[in-house]
């Protein structure tokens, strides 16, 4: 009996800390294909770390030492302005990352502020590890091409975006990229990301529901 | 600014976690409390608060969950404990500082317990491969943790481990806690450093030191 209780326990420790890494392999497994013993390997990359809401990851004036995978949770990236106005550059939910890359690859420091808008588990990732991944691990080479790619459309997007659509347009983008956002994130944070005003964005929603 | 470090003292209702903790919470970190001791602990917070209204401290209830939390871990605990320690936070202890401030001394205090070509650090870096363990703290009494200037002379607290930037992180934490850190050499070093504590201890209790004595080099 006693038997049954510890090796129950041990089990529901060990599967406990895999869920760690869960949303991770399964992102890389949509790329490209790792064995269990890779997936052990990559495990030994990244440090595992619990944010509690409004913590932060990285701070302006700081040099930007992760890339940070969300596993759990949510955390956003922004610039405060010389008025102390936040603008907010970028969200990244379970399966996304987040950093600044170019503090991250360029060792200067960083411009933005990230913080968890709910408690998140990370899994982070320094340069040095990064490297040796690559090494030990040729594979995630593609991935991290393929994953930067798609940042490097993204960003596009966002930029085109902000040249030349409407704040409606610039909201159904952001809606369509992630539905569950209005309920996640406060209103005034959308605002912030959008370049519009709390006002202006909660009578652009109102307008859409009409609409429907 | 600075991004705030969060440190897991794992062993902090111990005598030297909890000293450790009280130094600690008075510098711009972050503080997570596990230990054994339910009561002691509770009333190290108590204390910590008490002292200082705006120390960001917590007591959490899963060594684990503390380690998973932190930027850095103390295993404030005897070289005996480590082994089951090392088996809990594993897994989170990935890519993080492990803080090994034990001395593997014997039972009369005469020696150590290692053999001579290995140390508790290096035998807690063998159980944590994937962290980076630092010696620190080995060298200095709990009870110098309310004194660290003795005589004016600010006693010197030894560090050694493998990686630079993990020494350099260190020694922060180890100055925030009033000590003149000095880097001893790669974690082999270890060793020594252990050896260097068992002395002060035999002579601590020889000549009546009362756990308040210290290293220090004396230099051009």
């Amino acid at each position: 009996m006693a038997t049954g209780i510890l090796l129950f326990q041990s089990i529901t420790v060990i599967l406990y800390y895999n869920n760690m890494y869960e949303v991770l392999f399964e992102n890389v497994s949509k790329k490209i294909g790792l064995t269990k013993e890779e997936e052990q390997l990559l495990q030994t990359f990244f440090i595992p770390k619990k944010l509690r809401k409004k913590q932060y990851l990285l701070q302006e004036g700081d040099v930007s030492k992760y890339l940070a995978f969300v596993e759990k949770g949510m955390l956003r990236s922004y610039t405060v302005d010389e008025k102390g106005i936040e603008h907010i550059a970028e969200f990244a939910f379970e399966g996304w990352w987040m950093g600044d890359q170019f503090s991250f690859l360029t060792g200067e420091p960083s411009k933005y502020n990230i913080d968890a808008l709910e408690d998140s588990e990370l899994l982070l990732l320094t340069k040095q590890a990064e490297d040796q991944m690559l090494e030990k691990i040729p594979k995630m080479e593609r991935f991290f091409r393929l994953l930067l790619q798609n940042h490097l459309i993204a960003i596009q997007g966002r930029l085109a975006s902000s040249l030349s659509n409407t704040a409606e347009e610039k909201y159904n983008q952001l809606v369509q990229a992630c539905p569950t956002i209005p309920q996640r994130v406060p209103q005034h944070m959308l605002a912030s990301y959008l370049g519009i005003t709390p006002e202006t964005l909660s009578r652009l929603r109102k307008n859409i529901s009409l609409r429907k | 600014m600075a991004t705030k470090k969060t440190i897991a003292i794992i062993g902090a209702s111990g005598n030297m976690g909890s000293a450790i903790a009280k130094s600690l919470a008075n510098a711009p970190y972050r503080i997570l409390l596990f230990g054994k001791e339910e009561a002691k602990l509770k009333s190290l917070f108590k204390e910590i608060k008490n002292t200082n209204k705006k120390a960001d401290a917590e007591i959490i209830g899963c060594a684990a969950d503390a380690s998973w939390e932190a930027d850095i871990i103390i295993a404030a605990v005897p070289f005996a404990a480590e082994k089951d320690i090392a088996e809990k936070i594993r897994q989170v202890a990935t890519g993080k500082i492990v803080i090994s401030i034990s001395n593997p001394l014997n039972e009369t205090y005469t020696g150590l317990v290692t053999s001579s070509d290995t140390s508790s650090a290096e035998e807690l870096q063998k159980l944590l491969p994937h962290s980076k363990v630092i010696k620190a703290f080995n060298t200095t009494f709990a009870g110098d943790f309310s004194q660290p200037v003795i005589n004016g002379k600010t006693i010197d607290a030894f560090i050694a481990g493998n990686d630079e930037e993990a020494l350099e992180t260190v020694s922060d934490v180890v100055r925030s806690a009033g000590f003149n850190p000095i880097k001893a050499g790669a974690l082999a070093v270890s060793r020594t450093l252990e050896n260097m504590q068992s002395l002060l201890i035999q002579l601590s209790i020889k000549n009546n030191y009362n756990q308040v004595a210290g290293w220090k080099i004396l230099h051009n």
